[in-house]
Order: structure tokens, then C-alpha cells, then sequence
């Protein structure tokens, strides 16, 4: 499958996509949105340190979403030839409820200026064999720098495809997208010890960048599963938590955008309702969301509504400044459109989030995090729970260290409790380096403090 | 379908597994008075799984015709062809299998078919309108109902040949309360393998929604616990989230295989002699248990499982390549969840076995420690580390039950719990049905027991 070929089906698709509106509201169907997501991908798979699985796999889904007199139908099938069946079926989904929105309604098109190209030619000429040989290079270095860590699970693709959006209002757009990825699993084994696993992951446009980022991730990888494997259980304390940039998001900030979500605020369900303009956060943190910026790789031109993207600011300074609405939200909140939130592929109805997250660096410098006086805990990653209305979190830290007087100390069965909107306030320094993570959000580290550490050993 | 597969595979030598999989998920949501999502989702294509040189090749195809499929299972030997040279460990063969031949039709198929989108859509509505009216704390309530129904025919060239559907229905309710700027969330959810009477034989919808609508609005008034290494009582949803979460998928052959705690453990002690331990593809105590299937994704008849007996580790869970690693039989245990997805062994229903005690006698019998309901969500390690949230600790004292505290997260290693098992009921329940467990891929599984008291580490103040 090389690019000709696939513009040449998303050709074809348009015009059967348009026909098939067409045809819906010449029936009496007068809205109607078409998502089609199309892919086709090569991997290969690794398992307990060796090559599992070659596959290919191609698949084309369509989210057929229908509107009638304030209800709505929604029908997700990967079934080219029973397409319009589907509408039909939307539509009778629809009819059949009983408690109609009249604010719901399909989106007006508006001009999309920001077009991407995220289909490098040079992906054209590679294929299985070059996967192949990334596992072959993978398991290498596994052998030849990490003989205690064992890979539990690996996968390497080439992926290429499309999306397009196609509405019976006349909104219509699409991109090509093709990139390299790999992740790797695994812990560190030594005799009867057993580490806490790791993964790690990258991912590129062309080869070479995909080769130098995937380097990078396999020896963090590497590194993090043998610093866990001679962890000890450690004592409680109360304190602060240090959190490296892929631990950031899932601490805490993951509760807090959740919270900015229109249909969150809508439902009562959102601590953050009637806060903007307001300070809810230190003054040490602004973020922003930008899906414009060519060089990241989940920028797009259109959200989930076929709607134009743009870059705005979430915090400044510890200020609010947004929601995030897709089309009905917005309306909901008595706003004239949507501010292009709108978030999902072809199989689920739109969402409301932002696309590409960017933190602003902090003064600090994240090698002065790791000397700090007294202890400190270092959350690798946290595997527990959170609660999307009280902000509450807690779970068991992976892959951690205590850091006491410049030593760092690998840690097992410690415990962290907080509340992600408190956490906000509980910032006390944020780096000046970080990272891109997944190629397209960059996140530094921060130190935060007032944290309740459990441990299974006696203080 | 069967007959089709077959005809793909008449002139093919070496292994090759088909398996066609149709998938229709139907999901209907009421809140704040209205229907606010409905939607079906149809899925349907062919798996195609090689056996070439040693090593695994895998493509699918959506398209349901002889041509597709004989192209896919030359994409996939290619696919195999290529890997060969790499993989050091070869596959020389599968073992002989218990195949599954023949339909196999599962229950509460009809229940599906015959009842209408408007009972179901009058369902959500009526218990969430009725739900929203209990308490003026109550910020939202939200009633979901939802089914997989499935079709799947597996066919190889070394003797499996069956058609199997099933039907796996599920309904939730989640409630958010607040008061003085304080907001708690409570939900509750059932899910199992058959049809609407199945689902609600032991509680009905409107049971299932004022509890967690209560627990929403309790929960505005609790606080959280004292952390530390605690004496608990887990209810039957928390024994599953433990036995799936600490024990289930370290004992997975392929984790076992990539160095798992459980790895040589065969034959050892690993926990008190109360604990029996089993995943079973069947529906063990009473029908219905969300991760039950008539066959395997290899194709062949599940069995049950003991992993553990009375405190001695039994066996691990297998696929085919696995059992033939070990030695032993195939367990029954490969599962895919969409056509477009590779088997991997996994759990289905797994349960601890009840005891002797009742739980009042176990709640007199424990001085100090706390009472653990409502399962949320867990994680496990290659350690045997584990994680499981839960909704409500209950504090026991002298023997009573006392305040209701927040719940959190409860870690501790997978086999000291199961050696600290001290006391394990005679009631049963499976209560996982509602879930899915991820591991690469999502699966339908369920998970259960007796109450059990044990020692966990409580995350808390």
C-alpha cells in the first residue's frame, strides 16, 4: 500500500461518501455525517525476548452519525457495500426516542487553514523486512546492554491511512497520515527477583527520526526496569513527590483537563464550573493547547466535526482561560460554535478535550530536584485510581525512587493519596527541560509538595 | 460460515486457523432527563493465523469472500516467511487439542433478538428519571445499558471445526452527589453471559441504581482511612478484583514464560490452606458469569482450571504453543477480542472457592480492620505486586461495623495476601461482569468468590 494508491481510495471514497448524503437527504435524512478512518499496518510483534508475530491488517471503519428532530442515531460498521443500510439504521435510532434536543444539530462547514502533510514519501519504500530488522536491532541491545531485562511484549509498525469527514451541511476534509512506531514492555529478572515492568514508546515520520527516537526510548526503557528491579519497601512519609514528564499527566493533570470537558461542566459534574478568568492553579503553571505546529505528530487541521483547529491558552499563570466544547456543548453553554474540541475518530460520537498539550518550562533545573534536603519521593509512574468528580487519586508508585541526601533509592508497595485539583496549588517548582512526549505534547518535570507517602515498613 | 472456511483451507498444508468473527455492541445512555447516546456498532471479518517455518503470521480481512480470505492466508505465510529467520525459539508443533465441533448456540440469544430499542431506551429513562429524584445532593445520574452480541466461526486445518454465538449484556448506573463545594461519585454496574432475565435475576435495575446513588451521597460525609498494613474483609467484587488482578495474570503461561513471580512455582505453597483458586470458562455456583464462551479463540472446548488447591499452585492458563512448552493440555484460554486481533491467553471467570464461615461470623471475629465493597478498577506486576481500587471501606471494630470511609487503593504481593487468608465464607457471588480487562486487547471476564479476610496495605491518610 503506498500513497498513490491510498489517495486514489480516498478519492473514490469521497465521492461514494458524497453520493451516499446525497442520497440520504434526497430520503428525508437532512443530516447526516460520515467519519471514515481507514488504515493499513504492518508489525511485528516481540515476546519473552525473542520475535512473536508478523501480521497485516487493514480495515476501514465508518461512524455514520444521524440527526432527526432533536434525536440522534449513531452507527459505527466497517461494511462498504451495506453503507447506506447503516444511514437508514441511524436514522431509525434516532426516530425511535422519545426525548428530543432541538440544540442538537450537525456543525456549519468554516474554512480549514491549517493543511498537513504528515505522509512522508520515503515510508513508501519500506515495509516488513525493515520491521524485521528493527526487532532484530531491538534485541540487540536488549543482549548486548540489558541481559537482566526481559521483554514481555514489542511491537514495531508501519502504519499509513487516512481520515475524512463528509456531512450532509457540506463540511468535507481530510489528511493522509503515515508513521513508524514501536513499544517495548518488559522488567528486570535476576534469579528469584522480579522487577515492576516498564514500557516505553516512540514514534516518527520518516525513518530516521523514528530510529533516533526509538534508541532514546528503548534505553530509558532499559534503564527504568533495572532501577526498579532492587527495589525494597520503604517507610511513609509525609512530603514531596517528583514527577519526570510521562508521570506528570497521569498524576494529576489528567483529572484536572477532564474536569475542563463541556460535557463534564453541563452535567454537574465538574469542579472547574464557573472558574474562568480565576487563578485555580499555582502561578508557576500555564498551559496551552496546540495542534497547528507541523512538527508534532498528532497536529491536524480538523477536529472530530470536520472543524478548523487552533492554538489557545488553557492556563496562564495559574489562570483559567477555556473549556472545551464540540458543536452541541457549545451550544449548551449558550456559546454561537464550538472552539474545535471536538475529539474522537469513527467509532464514538464526538467528545470534548483538547488535541496537543504544551506546558510551559519552568526557572528550575530538574538535576537540583534530585539534591534536594530531606526525602523526596520520585514517581516513575503511578498504577491506581481517580475519581473525575472529587479529583481524588490514589495508587501504588512503579518504578520509584526515594531521594534522601543526593542518593536515589529504588522503592516497592509505597502508596500515594492526593486530589488532583488540590495538587494545582501544591506545585513548587517547575523545570526548564522536559519532554515531547509522544512525539507531540511537551511536558517538563515538577516537584510538588504535601504529599501523605504510605509504606508497608515501620518509620 | 463453516463451510466457507473449510473451503479456504481444502488445499492448504501446514497450520492455518480461520476465524470469522461478526460483532454487534448496542449501548443506550440516559441522563439529566433524556436519551443522550444511542449506538450500535457492527464489526464483522475473518482472522487468519499461520503456522509457517517455526513462527507465527497473522492478516485479516473484512471482506467475507473465498478470494479475500485465500489472499490473506498468503499475506500471512509471507508475513511468517519473513519473521522466520529472526525467531530463535522455534514453534516445532501444536499439541493435540480438545476441539470444539460442531454450533453451539448460547443463551439468551432470542431474549436478544426479540426485545425492541424502545424497551430498552424506555429502560434507561425510566430508572434514571426515577434515580435523579432520591436525593437533592444527587448532581447527576446517569443509566446505561448495553450488549455484545457475537458470532464466531473457527475452523483450522488440524481438526477444529465449530460455530458458536453469544450474548453479554451489561447495565450501569453512576451518580455524582455534592454538597459545599464537595463532590463524591458512587456507581454500580452487572454484566453477564446470557439474556435480560439472566441479568436481572439477583438484583433489578432499580436495586442497582439507588445503590449507587446511596453511595454517591454517603460518601459525601466519610473521610479518608488510616494507611498502612491493614486486617480486611473483601467483598466478593474485591476477591475477584484480587484473584483476577494478584494472582490471575501472573499464573497467564506467556507472563509466566517472561518471568512472572509464578515462574517455578509449580507445586509450592503459595497461599493458606483455604485457598482453591480456578478460571473456568464455564459459569461455576449459578449461570451467567460474564467471561464464559462456548469455545476458545484456538477453537477448542474450555475447561476449568485449578490454579491454586488449597494453597498449592496448580497450573497455569495455556494456550496451545504454551501447553506445548510445558507439556501439558491446553487450557481453553486463548481469546481475541475483535477478527482483526491475534489470540492471547487470558482469564475468564476466575473464583476462589467458598469456605466454611458466614460473613457475620467472620465481621464478630475481627477486632480491628475494615470491611472493603465495590470494586473499581485494579493492575497487577510481574512482581506480584497488585493494585485494586475500591468504592467503600467500612470500619470493623470489636467485632461491629462502624463508619464508611472513602475508599482507596489497596496494594500488597499476590501470594503473602493469599497466605494471609485466615477466613473464607460459604456465600458466593460472582460480581465482575460488568468489566474488562485489558492486556494488549480488551476481554470479557468475570471474577468472584466467597467474602475472604486477609491483610492489604490501605493507601490513606
Amino acid at each position: 500500500m503506498d500513497r498513490l494508491s491510498i489517495e486514489k481510495r480516498l478519492d473514490g471514497q469521497k465521492e461514494l461518501l458524497s453520493g451516499l448524503v446525497k442520497k440520504a437527504k434526497t430520503n428525508g435524512i437532512d443530516q447526516v455525517e460520515i467519519y471514515s478512518s481507514y488504515g493499513y499496518s504492518e508489525d511485528v510483534s516481540l515476546e519473552k525476548n525473542d520475535l512473536n508475530n508478523c501480521t497485516a491488517t487493514e480495515e476501514n471503519m465508518f461512524g455514520i452519525r444521524v440527526i432527526a428532530e432533536g434525536n440522534q442515531g449513531f452507527i459505527i460498521s466497517n461494511h462498504i457495500p451495506s453503507l447506506y443500510e447503516s444511514i437508514e439504521e441511524a436514522y431509525s435510532l434516532a426516530k425511535s426516542q422519545s426525548t428530543p434536543d432541538f440544540d442538537l444539530g450537525l456543525p456549519e462547514p468554516e474554512t480549514i487553514s491549517n493543511h498537513f502533510n504528515q505522509y512522508d514519501d520515503s515510508l513508501d519504500l519500506m515495509g516488513i523486512e525493515d520491521l524485521v530488522a528493527t526487532a532484530k536491532e531491538a534485541l540487540g541491545w536488549r543482549n548486548d546492554l540489558y541481559s537482566k531485562v526481559n521483554i514481555d511484549s514489542g511491537d514495531f509498525s508501519l502504519s499509513k491511512g487516512y481520515k475524512l469527514i463528509v456531512s450532509s451541511k457540506g463540511v468535507m476534509a481530510h489528511e493522509l497520515g503515515a508513521e513508524l512506531s514501536a513499544s517495548v514492555m518488559g522488567m528486570g529478572v535476576d534469579g528469584d527477583l522480579v522487577g515492576s515492568f516498564d514500557y516505553d514508546s516512540a514514534s516518527g515520520f520518516n525513518k530516521e527520526q523514528f530510529q533516533n527516537l526509538w534508541k532514546k526510548a528503548f534505553t530509558n526503557f532499559g534503564d527504568k526496569c533495572m532501577g526498579a528491579l532492587y527495589a525494597k519497601p520503604s517507610s511513609g512519609f509525609q512530603g514531596k513527590v517528583l514527577l519526570p514528564p510521562e508521570a506528570v499527566y497521569s498524576f494529576f493533570l489528567g483529572l484536572f483537563i477532564g474536569s475542563l470537558n463541556g460535557t463534564s461542566l453541563r452535567k454537574g459534574k465538574s469542579k472547574m464550573a464557573g472558574k474562568l478568568e480565576e487563578k485555580i492553579a499555582s502561578s508557576l503553571l500555564s498551559i496551552w493547547d496546540d495542534p497547528t505546529n507541523d512538527r508534532f505528530m498528532g497536529s491536524t487541521g480538523f477536529d472530530r466535526e470536520g472543524l478548523p483547529t487552533s492554538k489557545k491558552p488553557i492556563l496562564t499563570d495559574g489562570v483559567l482561560h477555556t473549556y472545551f466544547y464540540n458543536t452541541y456543548e457549545a451550544k449548551k453553554a449558550g456559546l454561537t460554535k464550538s472552539n474545535g474540541c471536538a475529539t474522537g475518530g469513527a467509532q464514538s460520537l464526538p467528545g470534548c478535550g483538547p488535541k496537543q498539550l504544551q506546558i510551559a518550562p519552568g526557572s528550575s533545573s530538574k538535576d537540583e530536584f534530585f539534591k534536594l534536603p530531606g526525602k523526596t519521593l520520585f514517581v516513575n509512574r503511578i498504577s491506581g485510581t481517580k475519581d473525575g468528580a472529587s479529583g481524588d487519586f490514589s495508587g501504588v508508585i512503579k518504578g520509584g525512587y526515594v531521594l534522601e541526601n543526593g542518593e536515589k533509592i529504588p522503592v516497592r508497595e509505597v502508596q500515594v493519596v492526593g486530589n488532583a485539583f488540590d495538587a494545582l496549588n501544591q506545585i513548587e517548582a517547575i523545570s526548564k527541560e522536559g519532554e515531547l512526549l509522544g512525539e507531540s505534547s511537551f511536558v517538563p518535570y515538577m516537584l510538588l509538595d504535601g504529599f501523605t507517602i504510605t509504606g508497608v515498613t515501620e518509620n | 460460515m463453516r463451510n466457507l472456511l473449510k473451503e479456504c483451507l481444502a488445499e492448504e498444508s501446514g497450520f492455518v486457523e480461520l476465524r470469522y468473527h461478526h460483532k454487534e455492541s448496542r449501548s443506550f445512555h440516559a441522563e439529566r432527563g433524556r436519551v443522550e447516546s444511542t449506538a450500535l456498532r457492527k464489526r464483522t471479518g475473518i482472522g487468519v493465523r499461520v503456522l509457517e517455518a517455526g513462527t507465527w503470521g497473522f492478516a485479516s480481512t473484512s471482506e467475507i469472500s473465498k478470494s479475500s480470505i485465500q489472499n490473506a492466508i498468503q499475506v500471512a505465510k509471507k508475513a511468517a516467511r519473513l519473521s522466520s529467520a529472526l525467531r530463535k525459539d522455534k514453534i516445532p508443533n501444536l499439541p493435540k487439542a480438545n476441539f470444539a465441533i460442531g454450533d453451539f448456540i448460547g443463551k439468551g440469544i432470542e431474549d436478544f433478538r426479540t426485545r425492541t430499542v424502545e424497551e430498552k431506551l424506555k429502560l434507561v429513562l425510566d430508572i434514571q428519571n426515577a434515580a435523579a429524584k432520591q436525593s437533592t445532593k444527587l448532581q447527576s445520574v446517569g443509566c446505561g445499558y448495553s450488549e455484545i452480541y457475537e458470532e464466531k466461526a473457527i475452523v483450522t486445518t488440524d481438526g477444529a471445526d465449530s460455530f458458536f454465538t453469544m450474548v453479554r449484556p451489561e447495565f450501569r448506573v453512576s451518580a455524582v452527589a455534592k454538597e459545599d463545594g464537595k463532590m463524591e461519585s458512587g456507581s454500580h454496574s452487572i454484566g453477564v453471559t446470557g439474556g435480560w432475565d439472566c441479568l436481572f435475576r439477583s438484583q433489578s435495575a432499580t436495586e442497582i441504581s439507588e445503590e449507587a446513588c446511596k453511595t454517591a451521597v454517603d460518601l459525601l460525609s466519610s473521610v479518608l482511612p488510616d494507611g498502612g498494613l491493614s486486617t480486611v474483609i473483601l467483598s466478593p467484587s474485591i476477591v475477584g478484583l484480587l484473584v483476577h488482578e494478584a494472582i490471575g495474570h501472573t499464573v497467564e503461561a506467556d507472563f509466566v514464560l517472561s518471568g512472572s513471580v509464578a515462574q517455578g512455582k509449580i507445586g509450592q505453597r503459595v497461599g493458606s490452606e483455604l485457598v482453591t483458586l480456578c478460571d473456568s470458562g464455564f459459569s461455576e455456583y449459578y449461570e451467567g458469569a460474564g467471561g464464559s464462551i462456548p469455545v476458545d479463540d484456538e477453537g477448542l472446548l474450555p475447561t476449568n482450571t485449578v490454579i491454586i488447591k488449597n494453597g498449592i499452585l496448580t497450573s497455569y492458563l495455556h494456550n496451545r504453543e504454551t501447553a506445548e512448552r510445558f507439556g501439558v493440555a491446553p487450557t481453553g484460554s486463548a481469546r481475541a477480542w475483535e477478527y482483526g486481533d491475534v489470540p492471547l491467553i487470558r482469564m475468564r471467570n476466575t473464583f476462589l472457592v467458598p469456605g466454611d464461615s458466614s460473613l457475620e461470623e467472620m465481621i464478630a471475629n475481627t477486632k480491628d480492620g475494615y470491611y472493603l465493597d465495590g470494586a473499581k478498577n485494579g493492575q497487577a506486576d510481574a512482581t506480584g505486586e497488585f493494585m485494586f481500587a475500591v468504592q467503600k471501606a467500612y470500619r470493623i471494630q470489636n467485632g461491629k461495623i462502624t463508619d464508611l470511609l472513602k475508599g482507596v487503593t489497596v496494594s500488597g504481593l499476590a501470594f503473602d495476601v493469599l497466605q494471609n487468608v485466615d477466613m473464607v465464607s460459604k456465600e458466593f457471588k460472582w460480581d465482575l461482569g460488568s468489566g474488562h480487562c485489558g492486556k494488549g486487547q480488551p476481554a470479557k471476564v468475570d471474577a468472584g468468590g466467597p467474602y475472604v479476610r486477609t491483610k492489604v496495605l490501605l493507601g490513606g491518610k
